[in-house]
């Protein structure tokens, strides 16, 4: 994956959430957004993910130009996964049914088949037992492996994940960043925030630590843990590796 | 249940069938002894139509105020200021002003003198039509109001799923928000539906011959009392006692499932 970002910006009343924001990325697998709340993680994710429109700058992602149109952005979130912190499942349906329908009718699939995708899909994860259980039957974990099953099940060009584990305790945690890693291993291409530090160490091709609305830092995980150039990611890397 | 409370139930249960008998048997003492229930009979062709008129009215405005009620929603919710805007001040001019009014205004002021003779010439009942249609917007009023409460209650990350999964706007409201949002608002959409089949009634001020109108009719011609009144009443009640246990079913059913 390409990414090719120059002066990005989105305000949300009198807050810049993205200032001017600039990045560039030759070539990564697994691109890890970290930095404090309110950095601006999130509304870059959505940004790229074609949830929000920016109020100026350019994005190309694998030389692409993001759309700027509502059709054309409805059509390019089809063709990506996107997976928020928690409530992702449709509470009114079954695990399957959440992945099935959106096969069906966003993406063309015959019932049958989409109902064959799905169950693949939750198969590939371990999740079959749990096919026809509705999402509050689910553990939190699951409930998130599952989103992850449908983001991917249309085989997307591009995965967003707006810190997956954020509203998950250790041990739950600990099996969806299982999965995301098999992914990675899998070769799909991931954008994903997250605060779990020894995760991004691990599954990230590149780190990106984002702080005010703008990347402070761009490099390798092994680099930019061991040695951060930037004050700033310096501060907040002491900080959350203190405990 | 424990024993106290088993005898305090049969007890009080035990005074409230004393009085409900009392309070019959006194009332058909008076009353029954003339009530002549052969006139009922005779009658009963006018009061079947007059019932059927009724079912017709409750299920065209049932699917009109449906109807109503979701454009009233979606115009809520429309991005446009002056559409919004527009939506809030009739919603709250309908709900605010009474359904007899609106009647009486709505048929021999606007509709009537435009649309009563091209109707008239097709062979239409005119005021049908008309009460039907002024019937389906003061329930659709409510019932857009309901909808929008229903709707604006699901919580924003399902919007946001929905959109992400690659979703239209049609198909987040079709699969997504309204599966949910009707769940919700299904008690409040039914004690609704009651009230519209009751407010047919109110019908009768413009002519139009339904359940009410016609027993009313029977009732001053025959000066009948109690053989108009129980009828009466009993046909109403066949018609909402359904929808009642309709959305009572309803509701259990997706309890399980939530």
């Amino acid at each position: 994956m390409k990414l090719e970002i120059a002066g990005l910006t989105k305000c949300f009343g009198a807050t810049r959430a993205l200032d001017a924001l600039s990045l560039a990325v030759a070539s990564a697998r697994v691109l890890v957004l970290i930095g404090p709340s309110g950095g601006g993680k999130s509304t870059l994710l959505r940004v790229l993910g074609g949830l929000e429109m920016p109020d100026g700058g350019i994005v190309r992602i694998n030389g692409r130009p993001l759309p700027s149109d509502p059709a054309a952005l409805q059509a390019y979130r089809r063709r990506n996964g996107f997976l928020f912190q928690q409530f992702n499942l449709f509470p009114h349906l079954t695990a399957l049914r959440n992945i099935a329908l959106p096969l069906e009718k966003v993406h063309g699939h015959a019932p049958a088949a989409a109902r064959e995708l799905a169950q693949q899909a939750l198969g590939r994860f371990g999740l079959l037992d749990h096919a026809d259980k509705l999402p509050a039957e689910l553990s939190g974990g699951q409930q998130q492996r599952v989103g992850i099953a449908r983001a991917v099940a249309h085989q997307p060009e591009v995965l967003f994940l707006d810190e997956p584990t954020s509203a998950l305790d250790p041990e739950m945690s600990a099996e969806v960043l299982e999965l995301i890693e098999e992914l990675a291993a899998a070769s799909q291409d991931i954008i994903l925030s997250t605060h779990v530090m020894g995760f991004a160490r691990a599954v990230a091709d590149q780190v990106a630590f984002v702080a005010a609305g703008k990347i402070e830092e761009l490099a390798p995980p092994a680099s930019l843990f061991a040695a951060p150039r930037s004050p700033l990611c310096q501060r907040f890397l002491s900080r959350v590796m203190r405990y | 249940m424990s024993r106290h409370h088993l005898i305090a139930n049969a007890l009080v249960a035990l005074v409230l069938a004393a009085g409900f008998g009392w309070l019959c048997t006194t009332v058909f003492a008076m009353l029954g002894s003339q009530a002549d229930w052969s006139k009922t009979w005779e009658y009963r062709e006018t009061l079947w139509r007059g019932w059927l008129v009724t079912l017709g009215i409750s299920f065209a405005a049932l699917a009109g105020s449906t109807v109503c009620g979701l454009l009233f929603m979606l115009g809520q919710r429309s991005a446009l200021v002056v559409v919004r805007w527009t939506c809030r001040a009739f919603l709250e001019f309908v709900r605010d002003t009474p359904l007899l009014v609106h009647l009486l205004f709505g048929y021999f002021v606007i509709f009537a003198p435009l649309v009563s003779r091209p109707l008239g010439a097709r062979g239409w009942d005119d005021k049908l039509i008309i009460g039907v249609l002024v019937l389906s917007v003061f329930e659709g009023a409510y019932l857009g109001e309901i909808l929008r409460g229903g709707v604006e209650s699901i919580p924003r990350t399902q919007w946001e799923s929905a959109r992400a999964v690659g979703f239209s706007r049609f198909q987040v409201y079709r699969y997504v928000i309204f599966p949910q949002a009707l769940r919700r608002v299904l008690p409040a959409m039914a004690g609704l539906f009651v009230s519209l089949i009751k407010d047919s009634s109110l019908l009768n001020v413009i002519g139009v011959t339904e359940y009410f109108y016609n027993t009313r009719n029977f009732i001053s011609r025959s000066y009948a009392g109690l053989e108009g009144y129980v009828p009466l009443a009993l046909g109403y009640l066949v018609l909402t006692l359904p929808v009642a246990w309709l959305a009572h079913w309803l509701e259990q059913r997706f309890r399980h499932e939530t």
